[in-house]
């Protein structure tokens, strides 16, 4: 029977390569000339088509992408009068952005940068905790209220802005810490993550994945963090990172809770940008996306592996 | 290994009865079929053994030990589904090792285990692959081979082949009966499909409503069916009413005598007969051919008795015509009566 499986594996991967090669519009040879003939038909969808799609895309790509490389580029610059930067190479914006003055002391930026990214994920980790069961109970149960309790955990009702006084009124003494700011990123982006983590609930049959596991013998909070999470890892990996994307870039909240301290991530780049100069912003502005890029692929990368480790 | 008994069995939910004073014994090493329509509680049975229903009254014991509410972790029954439920985050191998390890069998006996699984269902090959990438049949024989790395006290299938197609369906019926014969594996098969429990079974449980209503081969469930519903659920059955005789029932156009209790002199007596106790061309019976269906193996037809009741028979190439009229007889040694 083994055989068998097998020749079915290879008709589907064969199949598989078939429609690759006709995407291109390249598969085809003189002895299947009724096929080139019903591709012939269907290349004014696949000639303009694919070519109106890469057009779009390049375009969006360049409107998007340009402005950030060419902030990139400019920060390393001396000034930025013309239509281009120039006087490179510097590292003067940088230094100023993180902090350092002329003499090359620091003013504590940088300790407060690291700060921020800790705050963000202190977010991340809360949300975890509370969205990955959240999700899973609206998945999987049936109870009173589950409905009312999918809607609110899924829409983002409240805004930063409400949020922040709410908590100034509730707890007028928490705000110089930084646990305010955790909680509160938490609970603005805790959304995301239940978003992220219900889809990939909702593409597994959690009862028989449940039932499999425990009839084998293992226990329910065992089967919950070695069979239902490692199979959700992608959105929870995706739900990661939104949140702390979302949570570092939250400013509302952080303009009107953040006291004294270490400034948050948004606060950072709001007084880089409202008071200096337009390379300094610069520089500012990509340290933030450097951060951004590098902790994604922390998350993406230890997600990973934190799972795989999990399995064996 | 021994045997599983279920003792009146009863579930409700609410207002409604799932399962209704059920009891079954799956012998050792024996295959028990529970078949019976959508919603007949076959597989509600199924997860009260596997520990995922907890009875409303009955109990459940494996041998001499009860296990109504131990928990299913601790019962040692392997679960196969019809979504198959494998652990996407495994390799093939590693789902299978995963009962035992959850077991605490060392890592040397649960290789072990798992090549003697992976060998013995044929898929030797595909110990690394990610079972995402495996055919529909491929996958089931994982989740088999799954069920069965824990050495079960009883293996439960839940529809286990209703997603294939019919032609590896049908493979794997014999495959899979054979597997099950030459492992001596206690197993409680649940299905809606028939024909797919008569081959792979050796006892058949018929359930409607929450109700068992006959337990025995498959053989025994086809031709002495203990009422209309069993008749009507396995296989394709004429049902013929008349009186009874003392000796036999009196069917209006032929009088038969019955095998077995006749109900008493005068009472409405109701027999069942299977298509292909049916002879044309001889006999007494008088019919016309409504409609033939062509089916390949046999011929299905349709035709009208004299006092306009309807028949089916199967038949072979000879069969007649539509508005044909031809004469029948009726095997007697295979019609039965039914208790009423």
């Amino acid at each position: 029977m083994s055989d068998d499986t097998s020749n079915r594996t290879n008709d589907e991967n064969a199949r598989r390569t078939d429609g690759g090669a006709n995407i291109d519009g390249f598969g085809t040879t003189d002895e299947e000339s009724t096929v080139t003939t019903r591709e012939a038909n269907q290349s004014l969808s696949v000639r303009f088509g694919r070519q109106i799609i890469k057009g779009v895309l390049a375009l969006t790509i360049v409107f998007l992408i340009g402005p950030v490389i060419l902030t990139f580029i400019s920060s390393f610059a001396g000034s930025w009068v013309g239509v281009l930067p120039s006087g490179f190479f510097t590292l003067e914006n940088w230094y100023v952005a993180l902090g350092y003055n002329e003499l090359g002391t620091s003013r504590g930026l940088g300790g407060g940068l690291q700060y921020s990214v800790l705050l963000a994920l202190g977010g991340v980790i809360i949300n975890l905790i509370v969205g990955i069961p959240i999700a899973y109970a609206i998945v999987r149960y049936d109870f009173p209220g589950r409905d009312l309790l999918s809607t609110f955990a899924i829409l983002p009702l409240v805004s930063g802005l409400i949020l922040g006084i709410a908590f100034l009124r509730t707890y007028p003494n928490l705000s110089s810490s930084g646990i305010s700011l955790i909680i509160g990123y938490s609970l603005l982006k805790a959304p995301f993550m239940v978003v992220a983590v219900k889809s990939s609930f909702e593409t597994m049959d959690l009862r028989q994945l449940e039932e499999s596991a425990r009839s084998l013998g293992a226990s329910w909070p065992r089967t919950f963090l070695t069979v239902i999470i490692p199979n959700a890892k992608q959105g929870i990996i995706a739900g990661s990172i939104i949140c702390w994307t979302l949570a570092a870039a939250e400013f509302n909240f952080s303009y009107i809770v953040y006291s004294r301290g270490a400034k948050p991530f948004s606060l950072f780049l709001f007084s880089n940008i409202s008071n200096s100069g337009v390379l300094q912003a610069a520089a500012a502005v990509s340290i933030y996306f450097l951060i951004v890029a590098a902790v994604t692929a922390l998350l993406r990368a230890s997600g990973t592996r934190g799972f795989t480790y999990g399995a064996r | 290994m021994s045997d599983v008994i279920i003792e009146n069995l009863t579930k409700r939910y609410d207002e409604t009865t799932a399962v209704d004073d059920v009891s079954l014994t799956v012998t050792d090493g024996e295959t028990l079929g529970v078949v019976g329509p959508s919603g007949c509680g076959k597989t509600t049975t199924l997860r009260s053994v596997a520990g995922f229903e907890t009875p409303t009254e009955g109990r459940i014991r494996f041998g001499d030990e009860e296990i109504t509410h131990v928990p299913p972790e601790s019962r040692n029954v392997g679960l196969v589904f019809q979504s198959y439920a494998l652990f996407d985050n495994m390799t093939v191998r590693e789902n299978i090792g995963f009962g035992p390890k959850m077991q605490g069998v060392d890592a040397d006996e649960r290789d072990r285990r798992t090549n003697r699984l992976l060998e013995l269902l044929g898929i030797d090959d595909l110990g690394d692959r990610d079972p995402t990438t495996l055919s529909g049949g491929q996958q089931q024989r994982v989740g088999l081979a799954r069920a069965l790395a824990i050495e079960p006290e009883i293996l439960l299938l839940d529809e286990p082949m209703t997603g294939l197609d019919a032609k590896l369906k049908r493979r794997l019926r014999t495959e899979v009966g054979d597997l099950l014969d030459d492992l001596d594996v206690t197993a409680l098969y649940v299905t809606h499909d028939q024909e797919e429990a008569m081959e792979m079974c050796d006892r058949i449980a018929v359930m409607n409503d929450g109700i068992l209503e006959q337990v025995g081969t498959p053989q025994k469930v086809y031709q002495q069916p203990s009422n209309a519903f069993v008749a009507d659920f396995i296989g394709t059955s004429n049902f013929l009413s008349g009186e009874s005789t003392g000796d036999g029932v009196d069917l209006g156009f032929a009088t038969v005598p019955t095998n077995g209790t006749t109900p008493n002199q005068g009472a409405e007596a109701k027999v069942t007969v299977r298509p292909e106790a049916f002879t044309v061309g001889e006999g007494t019976i008088e019919a016309t051919v409504i409609d033939r269906a062509y089916l390949g193996d046999t011929i299905r037809v349709r035709a009208e008795l004299p006092d306009g009741q309807e028949v089916t028979l199967s038949l072979d190439e000879a069969a007649p015509e539509p508005g044909e009229t031809t004469t029948l007889s009726i095997d007697e040694s295979r019609m039965h009566l039914l208790e009423s």
